[in-house]
């Protein structure tokens, strides 16, 4: 019951329903269904949360996943998780729940296209000078941008662009290419062997999540931490 | 590669919406559900660590408590072993004060009953070799000594001293001349005369009127009376001095002894 054909390159061009340019497609009705999983799971679990030290499975696999992504935002952040575990771990919580529900037949991954990726990466360009000027102030975070000398500013500048244009890039193509392997596979050699690409997939998924979470927590701290912060820490 | 606008912001809302769905729904509940437990963890840990120490504290204390009880058990025990120990002491003093007494007693009795033994057998012995004396001298005593006594008595008186003649001369005038002579046997007539004559010439102008007696229990020897003097000559009488001076010796040396 595939929805999309091999020559289908990205899950926007399954529209459902369109109407001038409101067009319902692929993309959004599987961002919706990952979105829904998340909040009702969520829900269900928090809506009685126990204090005490026996707790629910349940409770206890999303205590162990929020304290994990906690403890990474918190090794990069130096000790801020607060601030950064809302924008982060969504992130990473979606693009996670995104990939790894490839195992389900049918499923597209909202994250095997380019608008979706394009999304999250602009997300994440729009955040961290969002959170930069938060901590530092406009004024010395637009400093940054000029150091060591004003010349660097539009190599600054650039990266900025690129590295949002790699993570929109290493998503996309990451988790669209190994749908299309796993569909070229199951054209080729329809058994055992797909298997083994899904399992597959659903590392490169998890590791996709993380890699794009990890990087905007990178920019966000970078962006956050002072010029001497950075100094010290790249003299220790 | 196609991006559609429409898709693409609304993906950007659909992420905004999930992030504040998630940290509304997911992490703050969690996060505060942690905390809360960690905060509890702490407190529980915080109280068993001041229960701990106040275990510890009243541990230490009960250590205090049992170590002074002990010292004080030590002390009383030294203070009930001192004092039966002078209780003991007491007693021995008192037993050996006792039996002191009881020996002492003991001793006194002895010596006593030693004492009347030896008074008594010294009297036997004294009274025995008196009876003996007595029967050996009644035995020897005859006519033939008894005369040789009566000359020995004759002998006695003519040697009287003055002051003993005056004595004499005194009771014989105070009895008007009357004069007993008791012995053991009979005098003969001659050594009647005699002692008449002796009298005679002693107390010249009074008649002495002299009776002579026989004395069954004299064992020999004479004895002359008048009024309250007395003049004798017996063995009796030397017999009565050796048993006083035997007896007066054993007691003294039983006295000794004892």
């Amino acid at each position: 019951m595939e929805i999309m054909t091999i020559s289908q390159i990205s899950p926007d061009q399954v529209i459902f329903w369109q109407w001038k340019f409101i067009t319902l497609n692929a993309t959004l009705v599987y961002t919706w269904l990952v979105m829904a999983i998340l909040i009702i799971i969520s829900w269900l679990v928090t809506r009685n949360l126990s204090d005490s030290i026996h707790c629910t499975r349940w409770q206890n696999f999303l205590e162990v996943v929020i304290s994990t992504i906690r403890g990474e935002i918190n090794e990069i952040s130096k000790g801020e998780a607060g601030h950064y575990l809302p924008f982060v771990g969504t992130l990473f919580l979606f693009i996670a729940v995104a990939n790894l529900l490839a195992v389900v037949p049918g499923y597209v991954p909202p994250t095997s296209s380019l608008t979706t990726t394009f999304a999250l990466a602009i997300c994440v360009f729009i955040a961290v000078p969002i959170y930069g000027i938060a901590k530092q102030g406009l004024k010395e975070y637009i400093k940054e941008y000029f150091r060591p000398t004003f010349i660097f500013f539009p190599f600054h500048v650039m990266g900025e662009l690129s590295r949002t244009l790699a993570l929109t890039v290493r998503l996309f193509g990451n988790i669209m290419s190994h749908e299309k392997v796993i569909a070229i596979l199951l054209s080729v050699t329809p058994f055992f062997f797909p298997i083994v690409m899904q399992a597959l997939g659903l590392l490169i998924g998890l590791i996709q999540a993380y890699i794009f979470s990890i990087l905007a927590m990178v920019y966000i701290a970078s962006a956050t931490q002072t010029h001497e912060e950075g100094h010290e820490k790249t003299e220790k | 590669m196609h991006i559609d606008w429409f898709v693409f912001s609304a993906q950007i809302v659909n992420f905004l919406i999930l992030v504040y769905l998630l940290k509304r729904f997911l992490y703050g509940r969690i996060v505060q559900a942690m905390d809360r437990r960690e905060g509890m963890i702490v407190s529980r840990f915080e109280e068993a660590e001041r229960l701990r120490k106040e275990a510890e504290n009243l541990a230490a204390l009960y250590e205090e408590k049992n170590r002074l009880l002990a010292e004080k058990q030590e002390e009383l025990i030294n203070q009930m072993v001192q004092a039966a120990e002078a209780k003991k002491k007491e007693l021995l003093e008192k037993a050996r004060a006792d039996v002191d007494a009881i020996k002492s007693r003991w001793q006194e009795t002895l010596r006593k009953e030693k004492e009347s033994f030896l008074q008594d057998l010294s009297q036997r012995v004294g009274r025995q070799t008196y009876a003996i004396a007595r029967r050996i001298l009644a035995a020897m005593a005859d006519e033939e000594l008894e005369e040789r006594m009566a000359k020995v008595f004759i002998r006695k008186l003519k040697e009287t001293s003055a002051e003993e003649k005056d004595r004499l001369q005194e009771a014989v005038k105070q009895s008007g001349g009357r004069i007993v002579v008791q012995s053991a046997f009979p005098i003969p007539e001659p050594l009647q005369k005699e002692i008449v004559d002796i009298f005679a010439d002693l107390i010249p102008g009074i008649k002495p009127e002299l009776r002579f007696e026989i004395l069954e229990e004299a064992v020999a020897g004479i004895e002359l009376r008048t009024h309250g003097y007395k003049l004798a000559w017996s063995i009796g009488d030397y017999l009565e001095n050796l048993e006083e001076t035997f007896t007066r010796a054993l007691v003294e040396e039983a006295h000794i002894k004892a």
